[in-house]
């Protein structure tokens, strides 16, 4: 019943970039995302599913992001999950830093996605040296690839590389089903069959019988959670998608309530564990399940891995695996692994 | 054998005092932290004759406090009969608070930098703090800080905009980096050793009985003072029994899976949980030659304590578990075994945490594993285990509870050794908030 991460979960780390074959475009400066969403919107309405999903072979990039700009929100980003007040830009910052170029591929044109409707599956981190509030030289390309079956529609991996002084300092693949998509030739698969695309490692194996028959082990924390988290971290995060602002806003979408933002309650997961644990080189991976409606109530168990009986990263000193809940339900909301590298 | 512990002269404890304990929203509404400090001390004065004495030290303090109770004990002693010279300091370590302050005080004693000394410890939950939510808080240091009403205003415009802001906050017993409750703490660890509801409720049958025949004997008439028309702590119940305290519905624990998906009883109650108190209780120590000068009696000493904290936080140990870990350790620096103890004074904040005690003392591979003993730390004669009752029928208003237990245990061992004619020692085991334990060696002096 225990979540593990395999090793190569955020796929190659050896920092490539993008594939060889796509264009990488040089933008200014990251995207806003207000207007990408309404170009969002608008796009979605025609990317209707059809038999032939082709991604882009196109990368955004954007050199020389301005990090000491970032200082307040940094800290708000801090107040909001939890991390403790530093100057390092924790993995979770980071993927929210990154966020607006990788929206930006989803939005073009040519993406065969719609992007209001897109469920995240799963997202995988890995941190291989600290990025600081004012370091120079700070680059972020995103690029989405590896669209592949889901029983449920396509999933699409979107990558994202942040590179400080030249050197690859993060990679986040975070992984999106687009339901009723198909891929030409696929019929529909569960997700992580045999097969080794590069996150089926990313996700967490439970062991046994299905997920039917998970069994939420002894917690270790609960969070209740108020309406308000999803406007906050929309306002750090710049997720400002409506299914996490209000009732009426996921209602258009089909959820009884608003739910919180699956990477709020990743990265609040992360926090917990808390930089002193995961140093300065870090695995973070999340899988989510059923959308955690607010307000709400979630049990954790954020256990050290060697009382979880799970085997993280093989060669990792240490490491967490972390489960959540709905209180007093065997509802599983999300589940993934911090692990020093 | 040898003891490790550098030579020093003796701190004794000379006796104590309390207000009875009254469980929360019942005697002591509207009565304050340091209302109720310091009739315990004055108490503490009566009984001693200290009127107008300069003693060393007042050190106490509570866990729940009002932000103007900042200098809390000084305040209370410069409204009590001692000497206004008298100077003190406020502490706190959650539940551990009166026995730490009672580490504190005895330590200046032994080093020779104090002659005498107060610790104790008060708490309210009838007048407990009310606090501001964060956003208004923000608004209301901002408008203070602010030059000129035009600002001021502009810095509380947004509360106009937000009547939920205006919600107090109240304190509860959660621990702020888990979000579970104490009760739901111990649960988990309570389901992790497997204790028995049986086992719970006759700890709490025992703690009942044995505090009522305590105070019938007169066991406490001279520790306690009456206070607000109350003359006995309010959560004793002498006529309950186990048929009763199996009524009562489970309260923490609910909703735990077992590995294998079924249901683990849910086993703590009201009757086996310690309920909410107010109360306030004081010690008196002093070197032995203060004492003696002064024709006071001599109780116990107090000779050594230990405290500990465990890593709670991701599971890996319990919540209240800690002194488990510094009894081995205060033993053993003392030369002394389990076997050695006349009296185990063991904080009753649920009856299961005596137990999870008791039985990871008992536990070969834990005692090995996590404490790093070569086998099983021993066993607790059950005889010997809360003689007069404690926190399950006291009640426990946090900080006074340690106090509560140093003045009964100084009590036991003083009579014990009178009886014997040869030395008696307590143990007593406070386990606090924050995955603390504070633990302390009584000997009759």
């Amino acid at each position: 019943m225990i979540a593990v991460t395999g090793a190569g979960g955020v796929g190659s780390v050896a920092g490539a970039g993008a594939p060889p074959s796509y264009a990488v475009t040089e933008l200014a400066e990251l995207p806003a995302l207000g207007g990408l969403y309404a170009r969002g919107a608008v796009g979605s309405v025609a990317k209707r599913p059809r038999a032939d999903v082709a991604l882009p072979p196109a990368a955004y990039r954007v050199t020389d992001v301005d990090t000491t700009g970032t200082g307040p929100r940094l800290a708000a980003y801090q107040r909001v999950v939890g991390e403790p007040a530093s100057d390092v830009l924790s993995a979770g910052f980071l993927h929210v830093l990154a966020f607006p170029l990788a929206t930006a591929v989803m939005v073009r044109p040519d993406f065969p996605l719609g992007l209001l409707g897109m469920v995240h599956l799963r997202n995988a981190v890995r941190v291989l040296r600290p990025v600081r509030l004012g370091d120079d030289g700070v680059e972020v390309t995103a690029w989405a690839e590896n669209a592949r079956a889901h029983r449920r529609g396509v999933q699409v991996d979107l990558v994202a590389e942040i590179l400080a002084a030249g050197e690859l300092a993060y990679r986040g693949v975070s992984t999106y089903l687009a339901k009723g998509f198909t891929l030409p030739g696929v019929g529909a698969a569960e997700p992580g069959r045999p097969g080794g695309s590069a996150d089926d490692g990313a996700r967490p194996r439970t062991s046994g019988a299905g997920r039917d028959s998970w069994v939420p082990p002894l917690p270790t924390a609960r969070w209740r959670l108020g309406k308000d988290i999803g406007p906050a971290y929309g306002a750090v995060s710049g997720d400002r998608n409506p299914i996490h602002l209000s009732s009426l806003g996921a209602k258009a979408f089909g959820f009884p309530r608003a739910i919180a933002h699956g990477m709020y309650t990743a990265a609040r997961a992360l926090a917990e564990v808390g930089p002193a644990r995961r140093g300065d080189a870090y695995e973070w991976t999340a899988e989510f399940f059923k959308p955690v409606l607010l307000p709400g109530s979630v049990d954790l168990a954020i256990r050290y891995a060697s009382d979880a009986g799970a085997d993280v990263l093989p060669g990792s000193a240490g490491g967490f695996v972390y489960d959540g809940w709905r209180t007093g339900r065997a509802v599983r909301h999300l589940a993934g692994a911090v692990a020093p590298l | 054998m040898a003891s490790s512990i550098p030579t020093t002269r003796e701190a004794v404890i000379i006796g104590g005092n309390r207000i009875p304990f009254s469980r929360a929203g019942k005697k002591y509404v509207r009565t304050s932290n340091q209302d109720m400090f310091t009739a315990a001390l004055e108490g503490l004065v009566a009984r001693f004759g200290l009127q107008n004495e300069l003693l060393g030290e007042v050190v106490g303090g509570a866990v729940l406090k009002n932000s103007r109770d900042f200098n809390l004990i000084r305040e209370s002693v410069l409204g009590s009969s001692l000497a206004p010279a008298t100077p003190a300091y406020d502490l706190q370590q959650a539940c551990g608070t009166g026995l730490e302050a009672a580490i504190a005080v005895t330590n200046k004693i032994k080093l020779g930098q104090i002659e005498s000394a107060v610790a104790g410890g008060t708490d309210t939950i009838s007048d407990a703090p009310i606090a501001v939510g964060d956003k208004l808080r923000r608004a209301l240091l901002q408008a203070s800080h602010a030059r000129g009403t035009g600002d001021r205003v502009k810095a509380l415009l947004p509360v106009l905009g937000h009547p939920k802001w205006l919600a107090p906050e109240t304190p509860d017993t959660g621990e702020p980096r888990t979000g579970l409750s104490m009760g739901e703490h111990q649960a988990i660890t309570t389901a992790k050793w497997g204790i028995t509801r049986e086992a719970q409720d006759e700890i709490a049958l025992k703690s009942h009985q044995n505090l009522y025949r305590a105070w019938e004997e007169g066991f406490f008439d001279d520790l306690v003072t009456p206070f607000r028309g109350l003359s006995r702590d309010d959560n004793l119940r002498g006529d309950t029994s186990a048929e009763k305290l199996a009524t009562l519905k489970p309260v923490f624990g609910r909703g735990l899976t077992g590995e294998d998906g079924s249901p683990l009883p849910a086993t703590m109650t009201a009757g086996n949980s310690t309920p909410l108190t107010d109360g306030a209780s004081t010690v008196l120590f002093g070197s032995r030659d203060w004492a003696e000068e002064r024709d006071l009696p001599v109780l116990a000493k107090f000779v050594d304590a230990e405290t500990a904290g465990v890593d709670f936080v991701h599971g890996h140990e319990g919540l209240l578990m800690a002194p488990v870990a510094a009894v081995p350790r205060l033993l053993t620096r003392n030369g002394l075994t389990l076997e050695d103890i006349d009296f185990f004074e063991i904080h009753e904040a649920f009856a299961a945490t005596v137990l999870t005690t008791l039985a990871a003392w008992e536990d070969e591979d834990y005692c090995r594993d996590e404490l790093g003993l070569a086998g099983a730390f021993g066993k607790v004669d059950r005889d010997k285990l809360n003689v007069n009752g404690s926190s399950l029928a006291a009640g426990h208003p946090f900080a006074a509870t340690g106090g509560r237990i140093l003045a009964t245990a100084a009590k036991l061992v003083h009579a014990k050794a009178a009886e014997t004619g040869t030395p008696a020692r307590a143990l007593i085991s406070v386990c606090a908030a924050g995955g603390l334990g504070v633990t302390a060696l009584v000997e009759s002096a």
